[in-house]
């Protein structure tokens, strides 16, 4: 909403306040002001009115003419000019040497192209006046003496804010309602509205009216004002109609659409003015039929949904109600009979509706943020003066009105002390009911406290609270105190997605990794190979913005991948890379689910040279921390089982599921599939690991471990080594040993660990045979082993092994 | 006698020059000290000496003797030398650079958080989260935000389709979910499920049906924070805010509220800071956060009797603060993941 200085000064007296202070004031007031710019032409004393004598083309350049330009002082100056609208003889203003335009550039005597030129000739953008003919402004017609100033021509500059009103400020889409907080904030007095055409309706038009009926059957029309103009002359605004038009950002077009312009930018009540010789018989506010469509105003053919409301004759629709006219029923040059409408719709409603027609208009914007109903009449009213005096109108009686304004001014009981209270700082009523009444709220008291009236024009103001914003506005911000700071709740945590994001993060940034942050919006193509086409489905968005981003990621992975990639593009080392975020996955039964996920990515081939080489990160170091992860989420290692990897993003065979007993983890690690990461640009393989934890899984809050006592006695440790199929797992192997150990073990004494320290496959070994060497530990709690306990033990755990088919204990 | 003991003294000597590993230091020193060796011969032989020869030949032995164990010592020091220079190999250059990679680093995004969150637990925030599928009812409708609504548009939020059903976000009815396009949606959540009085911030990443440019992303990270009690007030609220901001931007950074309008607060206000250490943006206004009194019809919603219950709330963006406190010109570097940008914070 554009407002311009000079447009707040008729309501207000602004004596003494500039605009850079109106400027200030405004955003205090919650009217934010985007941009403050100068409308008109600003002071330029040395840009005068002068004449073309003559001109010539110049000898060197074909699109410039030389041309010989008097301004009154005696002398005939050399101007070189590009433009091309001029002859002989025009007036047209010239910026003398020294002149600094506008835009900043600074006029000097110069050469153009080795031609002397002692100044300017201006063009209206150039001057600032805004974009009007090309070329010179041409000021022929105005007849101005030679040497005038052409500040003494144009009218003073005005400045112009560009507010940004917030939703519930439909009051200040009007002029009057921005310079009506204004004064409440400078202590002004708002100027009384003065309105020459009567008060009163009439519930039927009359004979002399242009309409033989006047009527609402739509439900988001409940009160319509119509009023008949005859005589009318249309013709051109003059000159400050049109100034303050376009000072407001909006272009002129006759007397009788600026002058409903003028109403709507002043109260902000849209008006809407018929060519009465164009509506059959009369006016009602009715449903759409089915079927019905209009073109309007702008050329766009609407196909109408059936209920919204329209403006119709006793034929057709005329108008969209509050949104936009159509094309056939406006005012043009031959009208002589005007019916203007004034009225009040819902603004649910005219928001809907504009939305899906995919219009918005100064008319539908206003209307959808509540309109004063009061406002209707005097709209009206005014607009009817103005085209009494502008266009030579004549009323022929009163406006016929049908319905009656849906709402009224409201009462709010406000407990004394109460915004005192809110604000947490003593503020004296009398204080507050001062504020309320530089608003026009009336404040009397009542039992409890006041009773404060607010009129029609605040829809947004209907409750204790929203008077205690309005006393704040008005009071200033800045003269509540900051509270004092307060003690802690005891006993009041974190929650612990929040606690494992930063533990686990420090982790990884420990061991090397750099955290990265992707979209979680994704393509297609990426989840179909994440979860394969159905499950994909599940978690496609129904209004994705881009073919780019149309799921929801079910891991991170793909993410870091393309970050490895992107960093070796740019010739960046990108070490390990990781990220934790949300992911979502298709559950069994159909649902998704969220997942806190953390994964980690590294190309296994080191990307910087080095002098020493260390040892390639691998999948079993992805597993440790996959499993140093869980453990930070409270899962425990001893609960995760590692199986094959099939398929998605893994390289079948070299990587790893993670399977959690509990279900409280699931994930992958190992390399990624290298058609994959080698389409990706990648040329190394990429070690990456993921683990995945329901939002569950951190319900609760984590015990306090309990101290348990050890023993002081030293440890047995014995070997096993066992030949065993390639195909059977380490970890079958490893909970085999475990079982005879711990069975050996029995009540007597504990079994401590069971360390895997060797693999071997190669000469000695059956044909698609390895073996496992085991190191078991044992330790009695009150005393020291003896031998032939510890070689009794390992008999059972040689004999359990032994069961395996194709298993055989090396001796 | 004196003359044997020199000779022999200058035997051992020479002798030891020999002496390379440990064994050889030992066979050395039994043929010297040893119960044979050739001192302990003549110490043997002070028995047969006369009263007053032995005070002299002793005196000799003596100094003899300590030559030897001198030579001793310097010969066990030079073979543990020998026998650490093996074990250790070659001599290390400190000089050289470590050929390990160096620690990794939080995202920018993730330390501006990191620091946002403590200082909010200093005034007894504690951190709360939810998930970011949200149904429309705790995204829109606990908020007081209207039916129709601009931010509920299909041209704003981003929806799921009718079939998808979250399993961390029920529906209540059947209305729709959406990506939430604000962490108040968690305030909604702790209001429903935790009795006040109580202080949570909520961190979070929200989503919007926007174009990616150098301000805008289809998704975003925001802190919000509720404060629910009795009498909470507009003075609570500054003290809060004044305190996060000296926090996060020095004791020179000044606040101010600046009235403004959401469905979920009234009076509700936009948060200006002004810093004097902000680079080319010091010393103006800049709008960093919404806040309020929470609208009493939202407590009400959410299950809070207003005439009991009061509270305050606000949110921010990360990407801005992060932006601001590190002169960051692009949101669209935070996604990126180059770690010529990433590492820069580290």
């Amino acid at each position: 909403m554009k407002v311009s200085f000079q447009a707040l000064s008729r309501h207000l007296d602004l004596a003494g306040v500039t605009a850079e202070r109106v400027a200030e004031v405004l955003p205090m007031l919650g009217l934010e002001v985007e941009s403050v710019t100068t409308f008109g032409l600003a002071p330029l004393p040395l840009v005068v009115v002068g004449e073309i004598k003559s001109f010539e083309k110049h000898p060197k350049a074909d699109r410039l003419s030389v041309c010989q330009v008097d301004v009154g002082d005696g002398a005939i100056r050399q101007i070189v000019c590009g433009a091309k609208n001029f002859k002989a003889g025009d007036r047209v203003p010239v910026a003398l040497p020294g002149t600094v335009m506008p835009s900043g550039f600074a006029i000097s005597i110069s050469k153009l192209r080795d031609v002397d030129s002692a100044g300017m000739m201006c063009s209206s953008e150039e001057l600032g006046l805004g974009k009007g003919e090309d070329g010179l402004l041409i000021l022929t017609p105005r007849q101005p003496a030679l040497g005038t100033p052409l500040n003494a021509l144009f009218g003073a500059p005005d400045t112009v804010l560009e507010i940004s009103v917030t939703p519930n400020r439909g009051d200040c889409l009007g002029i009057r309602g921005v310079a009506r907080d204004l004064a409440a904030a400078l202590g002004l007095t708002l100027k009384p509205l003065s309105v020459k055409t009567a008060a009163g309706f009439a519930a039927a038009p009359s004979a002399a009216d242009a309409v033989k009926f006047v009527r609402s059957s739509s439900e988001f029309c409940p009160y319509y004002m119509l009023r008949t103009l005859k005589n009318v002359k249309v013709a051109p605004s003059p000159e400050w109609l049109r100034r303050d038009l376009e000072a407001a950002g909006l272009r002129p077009i006759n007397n009788v659409v600026d002058i409903t312009n003028w109403v709507l930018l002043e109260l902000g009540q849209p008006l809407h003015a018929f060519d009465a010789k164009k509506v059959s018989e009369g006016i009602e506010a009715r449903p759409a039929r089915e079927g019905e469509e209009i073109v309007l105003l702008d050329g766009k053919k609407v196909k109408l949904e059936t209920g919204v409301c329209v403006i119709a004759d006793a034929q057709r629709p005329l108008v969209v109600a509050g949104v936009m006219g159509g094309v056939d029923s406006g005012v043009t040059d031959s009208t002589t009979e005007v019916l203007l409408e004034a009225a009040w719709f819902r603004p649910g409603e005219i928001r809907r509706v504009a939305r899906r027609i995919g219009v918005s208009t100064d008319s539908s914007h206003r209307f959808a943020r509540d309109v004063d109903p009061a406002g209707v009449e005097l709209a009206s009213r005014l607009a009817t003066d103005l085209l009494i005096e502008l266009a030579g109108a004549q009323v022929v009686g009163p406006a016929v009105v049908v319905g009656k304004p849906p709402r009224a001014d409201v009462t709010i009981e406000l407990p004394a002390g109460y915004v005192a209270a809110k604000l947490g700082t003593p503020i004296a009523d009398v204080d507050v009911n001062a504020a309320f009444a530089r608003l026009g709220f009336t404040v009397k008291p009542s039992a409890t406290g006041f009773s404060v009236l607010v009129p029609s024009f605040r829809s947004d103001v209907t409750r204790p609270i929203d008077l205690v914003e309005e006393f704040i506005r008005i009071h200033g911000t800045d003269k509540v105190p900051a509270g004092r700071p307060i003690a802690p709740l005891p006993g009041d945590e974190d929650a612990l997605t929040s606690v494992f994001t930063r533990e686990v993060s420090a982790r990884l940034v420990g061991a090397g990794f750099t955290e990265c942050c992707h979209y979680s919006l994704r393509d297609a193509a990426e989840l179909e190979r994440t979860l394969g086409a159905d499950k994909a489905a599940l978690v496609a968005m129904d209004n994705p913005l881009t073919a780019e981003q149309t799921h929801l990621r079910a891991s991170l992975v793909p993410g870091l991948a393309g970050a490895l990639a992107l960093n070796l593009s740019v010739h960046a080392d990108p070490h390990g890379l990781f990220e934790v975020g949300t992911v979502f996955r298709p559950q069994a039964d159909g649902t998704v689910r969220e997942f806190i996920s953390v994964a980690f990515a590294i190309v296994a081939e080191p990307v910087t040279r080095s002098w020493k080489s260390r040892e390639a990160f691998d999948a079993l170091r992805a597993k440790r921390l996959l499993q140093d992860a869980a453990a930070l989420a409270g899962v425990a290692s001893v609960r995760l089982s590692f199986a094959a990897a099939n398929g998605g993003l893994w390289q079948a065979d070299h990587a790893a599921a993670l399977v959690d007993r509990g279900r409280a983890a699931e994930g992958a690690c190992g390399v990624l599939d290298l058609r994959w990461t080698r389409s990706l640009g990648l040329k190394s393989s990429v070690i990456a690991g993921e683990v995945c934890f329901p939002r569950s899984a951190f319900a609760e809050a984590r015990k306090i471990p309990r101290f348990e006592a050890f023993s002081s006695f030293p440890p047995v440790t014995k070997d096993v080594a066992v030949i065993v199929p390639v195909d059977i797992a380490a970890a079958e192997v490893e909970s085999r040993v475990r079982q005879g150990a711990s069975k050996a073990a029995g009540k007597e004494f504990a079994l401590e660990s069971v360390n895997c320290f060797d693999v071997f496959t190669g000469p000695g070994l059956p044909k698609g045979h390895r073996s496992l060497a085991f190191e078991i530990r044992w330790r009695h709690a009150a005393r020291t082993l003896t031998d032939e306990e510890t070689n009794q033990a390992l008999g059972v755990v040689i004999a359990t092994l032994e069961k395996g088919a194709g298993w055989t204990v090396r001796r | 006698m004196q003359q044997q003991l020199a000779q022999l003294v200058a035997a051992a000597t020479q002798e030891a020059s020999a002496v390379a590993t440990r064994a050889e230091l030992e066979a050395f020193k039994a043929r010297v000290v040893g119960p044979n060796g050739s001192l302990t011969q003549v110490m043997k032989g002070m028995a047969t000496l006369s009263k007053e020869e032995r005070p002299v030949v002793g005196k000799l032995i003596n100094e003899a003797k300590k030559s030897v164990e001198e030579l001793l010592a310097a010969l066990l020091v030079k073979v543990e030398n020998a026998e650490i220079a093996a074990a250790l190999g070659a001599s290390v250059d400190p000089t050289l650079p470590s050929p390990d990679a160096p620690a990794g680093s939080l995202h920018p995004l993730s330390r501006t958080r990191e620091r946002i969150l403590a200082s909010f637990r200093k005034l007894g925030f504690v951190v709360a989260d939810g998930p970011e599928v949200e149904t429309e009812w705790h995204c829109f409708d606990a908020l007081n935000t209207p039916a129709d609504h601009p931010a509920r548009d299909m041209q704003d939020t981003l929806y799921m389709p009718k079939a998808f059903r979250s399993a961390d976000a029920p529906r209540k009815a059947d209305e729709a979910i959406l990506l939430r396009t604000h962490t108040s949606s968690v305030q909604v959540r702790t209001m429903l499920s935790r009795k006040p009085p109580f202080r949570i911030v909520a961190p979070g990443r929200c989503f919007r049906r926007d174009a990616v440019d150098a301000t805008h992303s289809a998704n975003f990270h925001q802190v919000e924070g509720l404060w629910i009690d009795r009498n909470v007030t507009l003075a609570d609220l500054r003290g809060v805010l004044d305190f996060f901001v000296k926090e996060t931007f020095g004791a020179d950074a000044e606040i101010r509220l600046r009235p403004s309008f959401f469905p979920f607060t009234e009076p509700s206000f936009e948060m200006d800071l002004r810093s004097p250490n902000l680079g080319r943006l010091s010393n103006r206004w800049l709008e960093i956060m919404g806040c309020g009194l929470v609208d009493p019809k939202v407590l009400e919603l959410c299950g809070l009797d207003p005439n009991e219950w009061s509270g305050l709330a606000f949110g921010l963006g990360l990407e801005r603060i992060a932006m601001l406190v590190h002169g960051i010109d692009d949101i669209r570097h935070f996604y990126n993941n180059d770690t010529r940008f990433l590492r820069q914070f580290a």
